[in-house]
């Protein structure tokens, strides 16, 4: 689908989308508070905590179900690691309580330290990094930086939509290539439309639809990318890097290290297990990031954010053992949706996007009522596709049971006997495990 | 009125530009501020003292660190979940003011709010106002995207002038009014401050005016009072706060901006989704146990820093070496020397003091608070860095 220069501009400008509202925005797996920060009107996305914050709310109160008594909520809606950041990192930040009243730049370890501990670990030197207040301030900044009225965003359907929430807000034209048949980027209609772009968001592994495209792949859109677009800024999201298991993987930073205009942005928030501390990262050129230096919130991360990073950073057994454990969950909860006649994409992440044949609305207020919390709508997916983030064992053991009660409440959990089916099949399918 | 230029210069920045970036203050942000001029902190020793950042020695206390534990949850998953804790934050400090949710704005400490407001109300032809010298990060900020800068020199007292500053505003996008004022520690009485607004709101109705209320609940002039009350009632007037100062939390990066509806709409809505993402779920839930524990706890510090600042002020005075008139957790002191050699002495003694505040960097030097037994101990290195040694002295 080659879109002329023009017709990038005026292909979802500001003119050519309805207003903003809560049900099409994501944050990063912040969906009830978060995606809803960009519409005026509280209450958007229907599931668990939310409300806006323009004008004084942010974050909100409970909307959970009632649920009966001993039902514990699952929250497997935000791509969140259960588990949290581990001991070693609650250690290192109850050990930084005596400096809670410091200042980043005066605590032990302070930012400098955080900066160092990442540049070693991503084999970069310090000044190809840019510390955010989680990788939501490096792609807000990023927008602030790359992209204008002139010089808009191209990015993808469906894919995280932080920058695309932002670049409508400031009335940035805005650009959507859908996902491939396999749910992949689609690189070469990327391609096709890239010409004049001020920035490509590029996710892999690619949020809601868990794909990951091989190094040689990434490698090969950005040459082409470079050669037809040279000005185009390519933003190489790898949030859920740790948890990719497809060996033709690899991360783009030494690419980034190696071609102007091109930076990978990394966060804690998944693997490392402390969504709740706002803790990300840039890497690139000292050039290509400039401008995020520039705009970086002084004192964006917390004494106690710096103390838990550089602890995790300094501990990558940990990280390790946690991406094991949720390459055996996932394989576990693939398996038992499959069995249900529910197909998910290849995961690479930490979290799933199944079809399930019928709304994910539907699905999702179903399974809230059992507690399980599920994700929200992903357009153009909403109809067939649910994203599921990747609990505990046995949060997925529980959870797969309740998600076969809501799609085949007469079936067992486990059907073999259908393999391949759709789930239509699968109903009907009686008998064993 | 000086130009931005001038400005700049008077602060010894040179070309406006050039070095804006390394401008880029943060409140207190000694190291990382001035890394063009001086080498950053090393990290503390034990044993040093720290009086160089206008922070709190005693911390946020027991209760707010429990909170912080307690925010670990259970099995200690928490952290790892995104956070809805700023509803909660928000409804705390609306109570405590008697004001409503939608009257609030939480920020990734102060920096953020003044940020926000210096995007949203500064243009390239709409100035940022402040004195000179305040805290700096609006005027790095604005000056960074291009927009004006007017800085207002003091009066002889090194208080803000409000007669300059109010010419200084016609036509202003926004006024930084820091007050108690960073780093010179004066204050202007509540009386005074709202009389300037109104005439502010009279003489250039489209400016507005950031009231940075930081070391508010360090003030024990008896003319005191918060501006809140004004801001909620006016789009034009906005009030920051942090739990940065008394509250003992400038590890935790939490501030928060008070203004009427319509304009914290556009201060959430700029930074809107990614400003919330900004908040970390230990400042938000420290932030809650620090708003609601017993007022007692912040009348405490600041009798506890009334007192160390009453000792420190006088052992100045004593030596001929007059301070400012401080109603805050720092004072600016004139020691007749250059800032640079007194704090180089000092820091090979274990104590570390202010950076350089032009254009005063020849003079004077801000000295920030500690806990008694540090002052104690830094009196001792000052008498002999400035070759007046306590007893003698005393005498």
């Amino acid at each position: 689908m080659a879109i002329s220069r023009r017709g990038f501009f005026d292909a979802f400008g500001a003119a050519g989308r309805p207003a903003l509202s809560g049900a099409v925005l994501a944050a990063r797996g912040l969906e009830a508070h978060l995606a809803t920060a960009w519409a005026q009107d509280p209450v958007q996305t229907g599931t668990s905590t939310g409300t806006g914050t323009g004008g004084g709310r942010q974050g909100g109160r409970g909307q959970r179900p009632q649920l009966p008594p001993g039902v514990e909520e699952i929250r497997i809606n935000s791509n969140e690691n259960p588990l949290g950041p581990g001991k070693v990192v609650l250690d290192a930040i109850v050990g930084k309580f005596p400096e809670a009243n410091r200042y980043p730049f005066n605590s032990t370890p302070k930012d400098a330290d955080l900066v160092a501990a990442l540049a070693a670990k991503t084999k970069v030197k310090a000044e190809n990094i840019v510390l955010g207040a989680g990788s939501q301030e490096i792609l807000k900044n990023a927008m602030r930086a790359f992209v204008s009225p002139y010089r808009g965003l191209l990015t993808v359907a469906p894919t995280f939509e932080n920058c695309t929430g932002f670049a409508r807000k400031m009335k940035f034209p805005v650009t959507e290539i859908k996902v491939d048949s396999s749910f992949k980027l689609d690189v070469e209609n990327l391609i096709a439309t890239v010409r004049g772009a001020g920035l490509v968001y590029f996710n892999n592994p690619n949020n809601p639809t868990a794909t990951v495209l091989g190094a040689k792949v990434v490698a090969d859109f950005v040459e082409r990318v470079r050669r037809i677009s040279p000005d185009t800024v390519i933003l190489i999201d790898e949030a859920y890097h740790d948890y990719v298991t497809d060996p033709t993987y690899e991360t783009a930073i030494p690419l980034a290290m190696a071609t102007p205009n091109v930076f990978v942005a990394r966060t804690f928030s998944k693997a490392y297990g402390m969504a709740g501390m706002r803790i990300g990262y840039a890497v690139g050129q000292t050039d290509t990031i400039k401008p995020l230096a520039r705009l970086q919130m002084p004192l964006n991360v917390s004494v106690l954010g710096i103390a838990a990073a550089v602890a995790s950073t300094n501990d990558p057994k940990h990280i390790a053992d946690e991406c094991a454990r949720n390459t055996e969950v996932r394989a576990f909860t693939v398996k038992a949706l499959t069995d249900l006649g529910a197909k998910s994409t290849d995961s690479q992440a930490n979290f799933i996007f199944v079809d399930i044949g019928r709304p994910a609305k539907e699905f999702r207020d179903a399974c809230a009522k059992q507690g399980v919390m599920v994700g929200r709508d992903f357009p153009p997916f909403e109809n067939s596709h649910c994203r599921i983030s990747i609990g505990t064992m046995a949060e997925m053991q529980k959870a797969t049971q309740v998600f076969r009660d809501v799609l085949h409440p007469m079936a067992p959990i486990a059907n073999p006997s259908k393999g391949g089916g759709g789930f239509h099949d699968a109903g009907r399918a009686g008998g064993g495990i | 009125m000086l130009t931005r230029r001038q400005f700049n210069e008077a602060l010894g920045i040179g070309a406006a530009g050039v070095a804006a970036t390394s401008w880029i203050g943060a409140r207190g942000r000694e190291g990382g501020f001035l890394n063009a001029f001086e080498p950053t902190l090393e990290a503390l020793d034990a044993g040093t003292i720290c009086l160089a950042s206008n922070e709190n020695p005693m911390g946020p206390g027991k209760t707010v660190l429990d909170a912080i534990q307690k925010a670990f949850g259970p099995t200690g998953g928490a952290p790892g979940r995104y956070s809805s804790a700023g509803g909660d934050l928000t409804d705390a400090i609306a109570k405590k003011f008697n004001i409503k949710a939608e009257n609030i704005v939480l920020g990734c400490g102060s920096t953020q709010i003044l940020r926000s407001a210096t995007h949203l109300f500064t243009e390239r032809t709409k100035a940022l106002v402040g004195t000179i010298p305040t805290y700096e990060e609006c005027a790095g900020y604005a000056d960074m995207m291009g927009n004006p800068v007017h800085g207002v020199p003091l009066d002889p007292n090194f208080k803000m002038d409000l007669d300059r500053m109010a010419d200084a505003a016609k036509g202003a996008g926004l006024i930084f009014y820091c007050n108690p004022n960073n780093p010179t520690s004066t204050y202007v009485g509540a009386r005074a401050t709202r009389e300037f607004l109104f005439k502010v709101r009279r003489t250039s109705p489209d400016t507005t005016v950031l009231v940075d209320e930081a070391y508010f609940d360090y003030v024990t002039d008896p003319d005191h009072e918060t501006h809140i009350p004004l801001a909620i009632e006016d789009p034009h007037i906005i009030v920051a706060r942090t739990f940065s100062k008394a509250y003992g939390m400038a590890g935790l990066r939490m501030g928060y901006c008070v203004g009427h509806p319509d304009t914290i709409r556009k201060m959430a809505d700029w930074d809107a989704g990614t400003g919330t993402s900004s908040l970390n779920v230990l400042a938000m839930q420290a932030g809650v146990a620090a708003i609601q524990q017993d007022p007692s706890v912040i009348t405490a510090e600041r009798e506890r820093n009334k007192a160390v600042r009453e000792m420190t002020m006088k052992w100045f005075a004593d030596r001929g070496m007059k301070p400012t008139e401080s109603q805050a957790n720092f004072v600016l002191v004139n020691i007749g020397r250059p800032a640079k050699a007194f704090r180089e002495a000092c820091a090979k003694q274990g104590v570390l003091v202010g950076r350089d505040f032009p254009p005063y960097e020849k003079t004077h030097c801000r000295l920030s608070f500690g806990t008694m037994a540090e002052m104690q101990k830094a009196l001792t290195v000052f008498g002999d860095v400035l070759g007046k040694p306590a007893t003698a002295a005393a005498a």
